[in-house]
């Protein structure tokens, strides 16, 4: 096809028959090495070179914390203590991890299409935008106004995937760029509305008034917002699309092979738009969830940080839904540390990002073992 | 408007077109080897800030932009290791890339602290005797490095069409297979490919810091190397094309101070978009407008080992 | 006369699939030296050793009786050894002179590139004169037909200056005349001293062209003999390891019934040169019969294929008519409906159109049925019951190398998947087969179980389109054959089939 978004090309050829046969040769070190595409790994080897990468990972992150200031003893303590034994930290850490769980599974679903979703942070900004406007506009009764805000917050995240998805499908436009733009421009209008006809009269700071006590997220006790409660039942829903329902076997003939899928009657057009636009409405839910959960406003800069993370997560989740939910919480836990480090030690929060990225250089160089295999070839002729 | 208005804004147009330009160029580099590098955005980064760096610590404009370069180089190393020996999509690596550089970037320019510190920039230099129209001399006085883009541009063109160097980069990139079994190297090539990619995708970045602003702030590139990924796709992979995209860019991108100059009002955030949906709008003509005969590099993106065939 | 290429004991293992264990060959200068086997048998494998793609895991390499060790493709080229891959090396942007000048060696004293390229386009111009033809070097290379790329690889290979010439199944893609000119070119290049070695699994070269020829199966060398001498009877069952009936053509058991499938005026789109892929396909199909399309690739099969599944690229701006009897229109239909009314389909690309490399066998095979709500509602699907029917299938039609139904369909061998691809179609009773070259890269034993199946199809009441470029398979298996060139039918034939006249249809262009 020639219009063939660089996205679908970039995909390295799925194991098949032919490519089981692949061998280069390699001079190394003066003996020949044949590389070859292994067949199979089973998923204990994989779980443990994963596990090797991400201690790898953290390992080099540790180095440039201490590099950069941090005491080294006080790491293990920063991290593994503080985040989950404090009491207070660990309430953080769930805060912060239902708007993650909620990014990680709406990466894993474009991407379980073969769709670059981007955009995630721009479909939070347009879903806390909804919102908010529910609230500002006072649509609804109060006791509906709560769910109605949740529906505008999905619908609007929705719709700001829906031009991109609709481009790639019909016209092969490459998602990368049209969701990265959107990003921006999404980012451009929410401070074109906080710092025009949102700002709050009270004090004009850049943010939106703020939410009445019924348009926020209840909390469920002991300090737990049900924003993770409703990320949970999110994660269940993804569970069950992509493991139980029939939707879930098309999305993987999709992603395994558009080509074939479609050959063999798989809706592909509409089970892409399905998942793509799923992944739109959870990114919009994570908006909501900041904005109605945390913050309690529209502000400036909620979303920042999340685009790359929700990405991070589908990655190193392999895109499921369950691995997903774990990995958020890790990633969460990885939030309140650094903005601990940040109040602490003055480590600037941009060494999250350098943290996350680390990690999946790591993650993305250890796939080479297990999908490779190094073999010493070429012994001395045999007379 | 005014003609006043029209001749600054033309005037001041090379100054925002040329980051494109290059970073474009130096993206043709590495996609023409068939290494699909969606790094710009970061490589801009780290050209901008080590080229800030390099002037508060020298004050040597010329030898800022060639450590800004020989450091975009340097950190695109990683990114060659692992889309061409570890095999990496490519487009995971790419991605990777920007937050690591937009991290690193941000966490050294906050420590060393050479956040908001102004820099004396370059000299302007006048291209004589067109300098001396009336009214539109002034469009030629822009500083060394616009001049400067030119020559740059020609040399590659020239480079990927006259010389069998270039011929074997772009077998590499069109059917490494191919270029294989003609006994080509393809892992060095791409290397070379990558490195000097970056090396012109950093001087864009310090472009834009040490010339244009002469200042860093974290972040400062401001989605350019990704608009730069699209320019290329635009550009059907042709130098020319693509500068031709970035002088539209320059265009649009100047007109916005001109506008407030000219006393037009207009939505602050809504201009500020421009650049970004010029960019979607350009993706779609392109998509609408291509018809079969792909002048993409064959074999774009996809990590070459040597196969058997049954 | 000494040896020009010799290996003696090759091992050589793919990610522990072992594909030569005990191979040797001798090719001296001077002759051509048929290496000859069926698809699988290690032909390619030792020959890319030799063209130094692969390197050995044991075993000695020898050129001129001298011992050697490749490093890459460029040790074996300064060794004088050129290869004409199946899958021709070239670059398709480029032009034919570019192409070669990559290849070309260094000159002795700086050059322009310019200069470069007007002294390869004067050599490539004698060199093609010397050989017999012409050609353009500014002409680019997907302007050029396939048997002209075919010599330009050959002049790319000769111009690095090969003496050792090796062809990897060259006439696969060539029309029977295209085939004996070219085997003739190279005939006269042994003739004038250099060594030729001729991969192939076609008997007929082997015996009108081939001074020797090697036998190899199952990776390793059976026997090396003189084809002149030996009959092909003996040849046949050095290769394939016992005597297979070969099968005659076999007529149906009962006679065929009414129309199921008419083609009229299929047109593609016209390119910009003009030409249409697909240039008024007339074709009728009847339940009961088998209908042999033959013809060399590239004709358009493979877009008829594609148009009659339902594939998005072969649709779009498709003029004419595809009905089928009792539906309508095949293309309004998208490729889901079209499964519902009974069309089966077993592409030429298996793990391109057919099978998930990456999924399981199960969910291969349950694909073919799970719209149906056999395997439980869209809500929730029945993993248990697709195992179940994934077994079930798998026996009844002998997959071997299945150790358990959730292993990935990629590590079934092309016979196989083959079979797989089968009883996914065949289990739902289907009353349109379409099978777009499907014994390609199948060994005898299984092609003859592929075979059967299609006969058995038939002989139920299915409507069966065989497309392929095997013309012995078509006429093995056709009630009726039909030839196809430059995206129409050229010519249809009754059995039993004159294969001198299908061979004229297939290279007249009228």
């Amino acid at each position: 096809m020639a219009d063939a978004s660089l996205a679908a090309i970039a995909e390295p050829a799925k194991t098949d028959a032919d490519a089981a046969r692949r061998v280069r040769r390699q001079p190394l070190a003066g003996r020949r090495y044949a590389l070859e595409i292994r067949q199979h790994m089973g998923w204990r080897r994989q779980a443990l070179i994963l596990a090797a990468a991400l201690l790898v990972g953290l390992a080099i992150s540790a180095a440039i914390l201490v590099a950069a200031g941090v005491p080294a003893d006080e790491l293990a303590n920063e991290f593994v203590m503080q985040t989950f034994l404090d009491g207070q930290n660990f309430r953080a850490v769930l805060f912060q991890a239902a708007p993650m769980i909620l990014v990680g599974l709406a990466g894993s679903l474009a991407f379980r299409a073969r769709f670059w979703n981007l955009g995630l942070e721009g479909q939070m900004i347009w879903g806390a935008i909804g919102a908010t406007a529910v609230s500002m506009w006072q649509i609804g009764p109060e006791t509906l106004r709560l769910p109605l805000m949740f529906a505008a917050a999905i619908g609007c995240g929705l719709l700001w995937v829906l031009g991109p998805a609709w481009l790639k499908i019909r016209l092969g436009v490459n998602e990368i760029i049209s969701t990265l733009m959107l990003n921006y421009m999404a980012a451009n209008f929410l401070l074109h509305l906080v710092y025009g006809g949102w700002k709050d009269p009270k004090d004009n700071f850049p943010y939106s008034p703020q939410f009445r006590a019924f348009e926020r997220l209840p909390e469920l006790g002991a300090g737990v917002s049900s924003a993770i409660v409703l990320a949970a039942m999110v994660a269940l829903f993804a569970w069950w699309l992509v493991g139980v329902s029939r939707a879930g076997l098309y999305l993987r003939f999709v992603d395994a092979n558009p080509r074939v899928a479609h050959a063999n009657g798989v809706p592909v057009r509409r089970t892409i738009y399905g998942a793509v636009l799923l992944s739109g409405a959870m990114a919009g839910l994570a908006g909501f969830a900041v904005a109605s959960g945390q913050e309690g406003r529209l502000t400036q800069a909620f979303y920042q940080g999340y685009g790359f993370s929700g990405i991070l997560i589908a990655f190193l989740a392999r895109n499921n839904p369950l691995a997903a939910t774990v990995v958020a919480l890790l990633v969460a836990a990885l939030f309140v540390t650094g903005r601990s480090l940040q109040v602490f030690y003055q480590v600037p929060f941009s060494m999250v990002q350098l943290i996350q990225a680390i990690i999946v250089v790591c993650v993305a160089s250890s796939d080479f073992f297990i999908r490779h295999r190094l073999r010493r070839v070429g012994g001395e002729a045999a007379q | 408007m005014s003609s006043a208005i029209a001749l600054n804004w033309l005037a001041s147009t090379p100054d925002f077109a040329v980051p494109y330009a290059l970073a474009a160029l130096g993206l043709i580099i590495s996609e023409r080897a068939g290494v699909l590098s969606l790094g710009a955005e970061g490589l801009m980064l780290v050209g901008a800030l080590a080229g800030i760096g390099a002037q508060l610590a020298l004050g040597q404009p010329a030898v800022s932009l060639v450590l800004a370069m020989l450091a975009a180089s340097a950190v695109s190393l990683l990114f060659a290791v692992m889309v061409i020996w570890l095999r990496v999509n490519q487009v995971i690596a790419g991605l990777a890339l920007v937050f690591f550089c937009q991290g690193l970037t941000a966490l050294v320019g906050s420590l060393a602290e050479w956040t908001n510190h102004a820099t004396e920039g370059i000299g302007g230099m006048a291209l004589w005797p067109l300098s001396l129209l009336p009214g539109v001399g002034r469009l030629f006085e822009q500083n060394a490095m616009v001049w400067l883009t030119l020559p740059i541009f020609i040399a590659v063109a020239w480079f990927f069409s006259r010389t069998s160097a270039g011929l074997r980069l772009r077998a590499v990139g069109e059917n490494p297979q191919a270029a294989d079994a003609a006994g080509i190297r393809v892992a060095m090539w791409r290397l070379a490919a990558v490195l000097a990619g970056s090396a012109l995708v950093g001087l864009a970045g310090a472009y834009i810091s040490v010339v244009s602003t002469k200042l860093w702030i974290a972040g400062m590139t401001g989605g350019r190397g990704w608009i730069a990924v699209g320019l290329v796709i635009f550009a059907r992979w042709s130098p020319w094309k693509a500068l031709v995209g970035a002088l539209l860019f320059g265009c649009i991108e100047a007109l916005i101070p001109q506008l407030a100059a000219a006393g037009v009002q207009l939505p602050q955030y809504f201009v500020m978009m421009t650049p970004y949906a010029v960019t979607l709008g350009v993706m779609v003509w392109v998509a609408l407008a291509r018809r079969g005969g792909d002048d993409e590099p064959g074999a774009l993106g996809q990590p070459y080992v040597r196969e058997e065939r049954r | 006369m000494s040896n020009a290429l010799e290996l003696i004991g090759i091992r050589k293992s793919f990610d522990g699939f072992a594909a030569l264990t005990d191979a040797h060959f001798a090719a001296r200068w001077g002759e051509v030296h048929a290496l000859l086997g069926e698809n699988g048998a290690g032909k390619s494998s030792l020959m890319n050793i030799a063209a130094g793609l692969y390197a050995p895991e044991a075993g000695q390499l020898l050129v001129d009786d001298n011992v050697v060790r490749f490093a890459g493709p460029a040790d074996s080229a300064r060794h004088r050894i050129g290869m004409v891959h199946q899958h021709f090396k070239l670059v398709r942007p480029f032009t034919v002179a570019e192409n070669i000048l990559l290849t070309a060696p260094a000159p002795a004293e700086f050059q322009s590139h310019g200069e470069r390229l007007r002294e390869i386009s004067r050599d490539i111009r004698n060199k093609a004169s010397e050989l017999g033809f012409e050609i353009d070097p500014a002409k680019r290379i997907d302007a050029l037909s396939i048997a002209e790329q075919q010599r330009v690889e050959i002049l790319k290979v000769l111009l690095a200056g090969a003496r050792i010439l090796i062809l990897d199944e060259p006439t696969a893609v060539l029309t029977d005349q295209e085939a004996a000119r070219l085997l003739q070119t190279v005939r006269s290049l042994a003739r004038a001293g250099s060594a030729v070695v001729l991969v192939t699994h076609k008997m007929a070269d082997v015996k009108t062209y081939a001074d020797r020829v090697t036998v190899m199966r199952g990776g390793r060398t059976v026997a090396t003999l003189e084809p002149g001498a030996t009959p092909v009877a003996e040849l046949v069952k050095l290769t394939v390891g016992e005597s297979i009936a070969t099968q005659g053509f076999q007529a149906a058991k009962s006679a065929r019934g009414p129309v199921r499938l008419t083609v009229r005026g299929l047109r593609s789109a016209a390119s910009a040169q003009g030409r249409r892929v697909l240039d008024g396909v007339e074709l009728q199909l009847h339940a009961g019969e088998i209908y042999g399309l033959a013809g060399v690739g590239g004709n358009g099969q493979g877009e008829l294929a594609g148009a009659i599944m339902g594939l998005p690229d072969a649709g779009g701006a498709l003029e004419g008519e595809i009905h089928l009897e009792g539906h309508g229109d095949l293309k309004a239909m998208g490729a889901p409906e079209r499964r519902n009314v009974g069309i089966a389909a077993i592409p030429a690309d298996r793990y391109g159109l057919a099978l998930a490399g990456s999924l399981s066998v199960a969910e291969n095979y349950a694909i073919g049925r799970v719209h149906t709500g056999r395997y439980g509602p869209a809500w929730h699907l029945r993993r248990g019951r697709i195992q179940d029917d994934t077994r079930e299938a798998v026996r009844a039609f002998d997959v071997q190398g299945v150790r358990s139904v959730a292993q990935k369909a990629a590590l079934l061998s092309g016979g196989n998947a083959q079979k797989l691809v089968l009883a996914r179609e065949f289990g739902k009773s289907p009353s349109l087969v379409l099978a777009h070259s499907p014994s390609r890269g199948l060994d005898v034993r299984a092609s003859a179980e592929v075979h059967a199946r299609l006969r058995a199809a038939r002989d139920s009441g299915a409507a069966v389109l065989l497309i392929s470029e095997d013309l012995d398979e078509v006429l093995q298996l056709a009630d009726r054959v039909g030839v196809m060139t430059r995206g129409r039918i050229a010519g249809e034939f009754a059995q039993p089939a004159d294969r001198q006249a299908i061979g004229q249809a297939m290279v007249d262009h009228g």
